[in-house]
């Protein structure tokens, strides 16, 4: 009798938590993976230079570059422009991509930076 | 190169006070505290050692050139020690070594004692992998200094408060094993590693809210708590304390439970050093936002790891024979069937926020990484939590009687900590550009923003808000550059709770970058530059020190020179803004190519103007959170008091 209550117990919390992981799980891809894939994944990139981003209204544009193969992609950040922004030298954009717009939709913003302190680098 | 002789000094020791547990039955206890307090000693030292390397500037000490500077108030120089890996895990091993040699003297068993020497080894060793002391490749003048959001009070005390709670889970462990090792079937142990398992739990927990509470109030996230990986590690061995805790108990009265108490010291303290295995190894370093990046001594923590969690299951596995058997409970409705319940509540929720911790890792073996966003924590976890706030309203009023005035404020405090995060999340959240002086209705509230407030030597500055009638300023420490970098958000705290202002960064579309050439004129728009010189300062080596340009201003009627310059830096240099034109232009040097041809000069806003300028903020409010302070308050007070023997 006790045993069989663990079990149940067990059992329905295993398969609760696996429920929830599985919605929530968001792999880690490239671009081109994830202008494939219609679920919430995680891009790592480089910001793309030849475009400027802009913030307009409580949405944040810019673009990301794979680091490996160069492609480019738009990425709409739902808020506001993260700070250190302009000295991260990855960003990691948490979201689904939209063929509807051709755009990358964030709803979360990583920013690694090489250094979160003193100034700017100078040529000297 | 003494701090690490010093570390292998405190190595040393603790080896041998190791050795000497383990291998004789009954060492002689002089001996044993001796050769313990040699090790704190010595490790205590090498703390010392790095303070004075912190205060003395010395730069040729690569960890103190990154984490201080010349500029850096005295004061902060106390928490620069625990900014980096390296110190604060130096930070860990010497309140471990203090607690080692406090052990010796309370009539700890001998193979405890030599459990717990063996893990000051470890940690020795991890502190050695990567030493704080090691030495800096380059020479350098001045250090990258702190990062301006960890200049802040509760830097001084969060780290530390942390790492005395998991300096101190190591005492039940150790106490644990010690026990299976020479009489497995005793449970002498239990009311020492009640004790201790208590004060960890207390610090711990204490470590985590103020954690929580300095990134409510200083650092402007938005919130308390953000399921980030670093956070999640310290909450995993949390939990898993407060199971420890309660099998502690439970086997003071039911041997049987033995077993299982032993089994969650074990897990406690393996989830320790796992946590800090998964943060520190920089195997999530594209999935957290707090900055451990890249380092190399993930292995040694990984087999430091795997050395607590398989030695002491082999440990329990071993000896399960001799460990008391029997029923753990006759009925339901008993006591000891509800207070394991609760704990299965706790571990599933500590499986959960683990697994969720764990994906990045987990994923990476099998093969394509992957995260969990925080929905995952928050949708998992609450149904379990509603179901343990439940059975605790049942406990209290079917047993409240038998648990101590200690117990009783912690559990209150802990189900009112639930019903605080429960409420306290309902409120409202606006992002709404403000223009100066404007009266807008946000939230229900009259806000008016008055514009931005410079301090005089422009390393900090205020915004100002006029929130019903109430005057709140944010505080935003400011770089050397000028640039914002730590925004701290304005509060108004009421009864009804806070209202929340968190300034977004100024959008400064009119920083002009001018490329200037030796002789030759430039315009900004309105006033003519000219770069007439520069110079670099090197030192005995031959390294340069600072770059100082010379540049003429100048609006056709008056001329005015001026010297902005570049100090080098580890990472690069520094540079700050500098007024010129009686105030008419803020200007500051960004760069001078090697041949001193060529400057780079950013034309900033003046401060008039950039006080002026319209800013986006979130606004949001945030229900009675000061219960959410008052019931955690309640937790560590509770637990406190539960130490005196009952």
């Amino acid at each position: 009798m006790r045993k069989i209550f663990l079990i149940v117990l067990l059992v329905g919390f295993v398969a609760y938590a696996g429920f929830n992981l599985a919605e929530s799980v968001t792999p880690y891809v490239s671009i081109a993976e994830a202008r494939a894939s219609s679920n919430s994944v995680q891009v790592k990139g480089l910001l793309d230079k030849t475009f400027q981003p802009v913030q307009s209204g409580d949405k944040f544009n810019f673009s990301l570059q794979d680091e490996q193969t160069g492609e480019t992609m738009r990425v709409i950040f739902d808020g506001m422009k993260p700070d250190q922004f302009d000295e991260a030298y990855h960003i990691v954009a948490i979201g689904k991509y939209a063929a509807a717009d051709e755009t990358f939709h964030a709803k979360k913003l990583l920013i690694k930076c090489p250094s979160k302190y003193e100034g700017q680098k100078p040529q000297v | 190169m003494v701090g690490n002789l010093l570390l292998g000094g405190g190595l040393t020791a603790a080896l041998a006070a190791m050795i000497i547990c383990l291998a004789q039955k009954i060492p002689s206890a002089r001996t044993v505290k001796i050769i313990a307090l040699v090790s704190a000693g010595f490790i205590t030292t090498a703390s010392l050692l790095l303070w004075i390397l912190l205060f003395e500037n010395d730069f040729s000490v690569e960890y103190v050139a990154s984490y201080s500077s010349t500029t850096l108030p005295t004061i902060y120089k106390i928490s620069a020690f625990w900014a980096g890996q390296q110190g604060s895990f130096l930070l860990w091993l010497m309140i471990h070594a203090i607690v080692g040699a406090v052990l010796t003297f309370r009539r700890t068993s001998a193979a405890a004692l030599g459990i717990y020497f063996l893990m000051q080894s470890v940690l020795v060793f991890l502190v050695l992998a990567k030493s704080p002391f090691a030495e800096h490749s380059a020479q350098v003048y001045e250090g990258v200094g702190l990062n301006p959001l960890l200049q802040d009070f509760w830097m001084a005390i969060h780290p530390p408060i942390i790492f005395v709670g998991y300096a101190l889970l190591a005492v039940p462990f150790a106490l644990s094993l010690g026990n299976l090792l020479t009489e497995a079937a005793s449970r002498s142990w239990l009311e020492e590693a009640r004790k201790w398992t208590l004060a960890a739990w207390g610090f711990l927990g204490a470590g985590i809210f103020i954690g929580g509470y300095w990134a409510y109030k200083v650092l402007g996230w938005g919130g308390y708590w953000g399921w980030d990986p670093v956070e999640n590690s310290s909450l995993v061995p949390w939990l898993l304390a407060a199971v420890l805790l309660h099998l502690i108990n439970l086997a003071r009265k039911k041997p049987a439970v033995l077993a299982q108490a032993h089994v969650a010291a074990t897990f406690t303290y393996s989830l320790v050093i796992y946590g800090t295995f998964l943060t520190r190894s920089g195997i999530l370093g594209d999935f957290s936002v707090h900055s451990f990046a890249g380092t190399s001594i993930g292995v040694t923590i990984a087999l430091a790891n795997a050395l607590v969690l398989i030695g002491g299951l082999s440990i329990i596995f071993a000896k399960a024979k001799q460990l008391p058997q029997g029923e753990l409970y006759k009925s339901y409705g008993e006591s000891t069937f509800i207070i394991l319940l609760g704990c299965l509540l706790l571990i599933f929720i500590a499986t959960i926020v683990w697994i969720g911790m764990s994906m990045p890792l987990l994923t990476q073996i099998v093969g394509q990484a992957a995260a969990v966003d925080t929905d995952f924590y928050i949708k998992s976890t609450s149904p379990i939590a509603l179901a343990l706030a439940a059975l605790m309203i049942y406990t209290f009023i079917k047993f409240g009687r038998s648990i101590s005035l200690g117990g009783k404020i912690a559990h209150v405090g802990f189900l009112a900590m639930l019903v605080a995060i429960v409420i306290s999340a309902q409120g409202e959240t606006v992002t709404q550009e403000l223009q100066t002086r404007q009266k807008i209705l946000v939230t229900g509230h009259e806000i008016i923003y008055e514009g931005q407030v410079f301090k005089e030597d422009e390393r900090q500055k205020f915004y100002v808000y006029n929130v019903d009638g109430e005057i709140v300023r944010a505080l935003t420490k400011l770089r050397g550059n000028g640039e914002d970098a730590a925004r701290e958000p304005a509060i108004l705290k009421n009864f009804s709770g806070d209202i929340y202002i968190a300034p977004h960064a100024p959008q400064i579309d009119s920083v002009q970058e001018l490329m200037l050439t030796k002789g030759l004129f430039a315009m900004d728009g309105e006033l003519g530059y000219i770069f007439e010189d520069a110079h670099i300062d090197y030192d005995d080596n031959n390294k340069p020190i600072q770059a100082t340009a010379a540049i003429t201003i100048t609006d056709g009627e008056i001329s005015e020179v001026i010297h902005p310059t570049i100090i080098v830096t580890p990472d690069g240099g520094s540079s700050k803004a500098i007024e010129a034109f009686k105030g008419k232009r803020r200007v500051r040097l960004t760069g001078i190519s090697g041949d001193l041809e060529k400057a780079r000069l950013e034309i900033l806003p003046t401060l008039d103007k950039l006080s002026e300028m319209p800013i986006t903020a979130t606004i949001s409010t945030k229900p009675y959170i000061w219960l959410l302070w008052l019931s955690v308050t309640a937790i560590c007070t509770g637990t406190m008091l539960a130490i005196r023997k009952r």
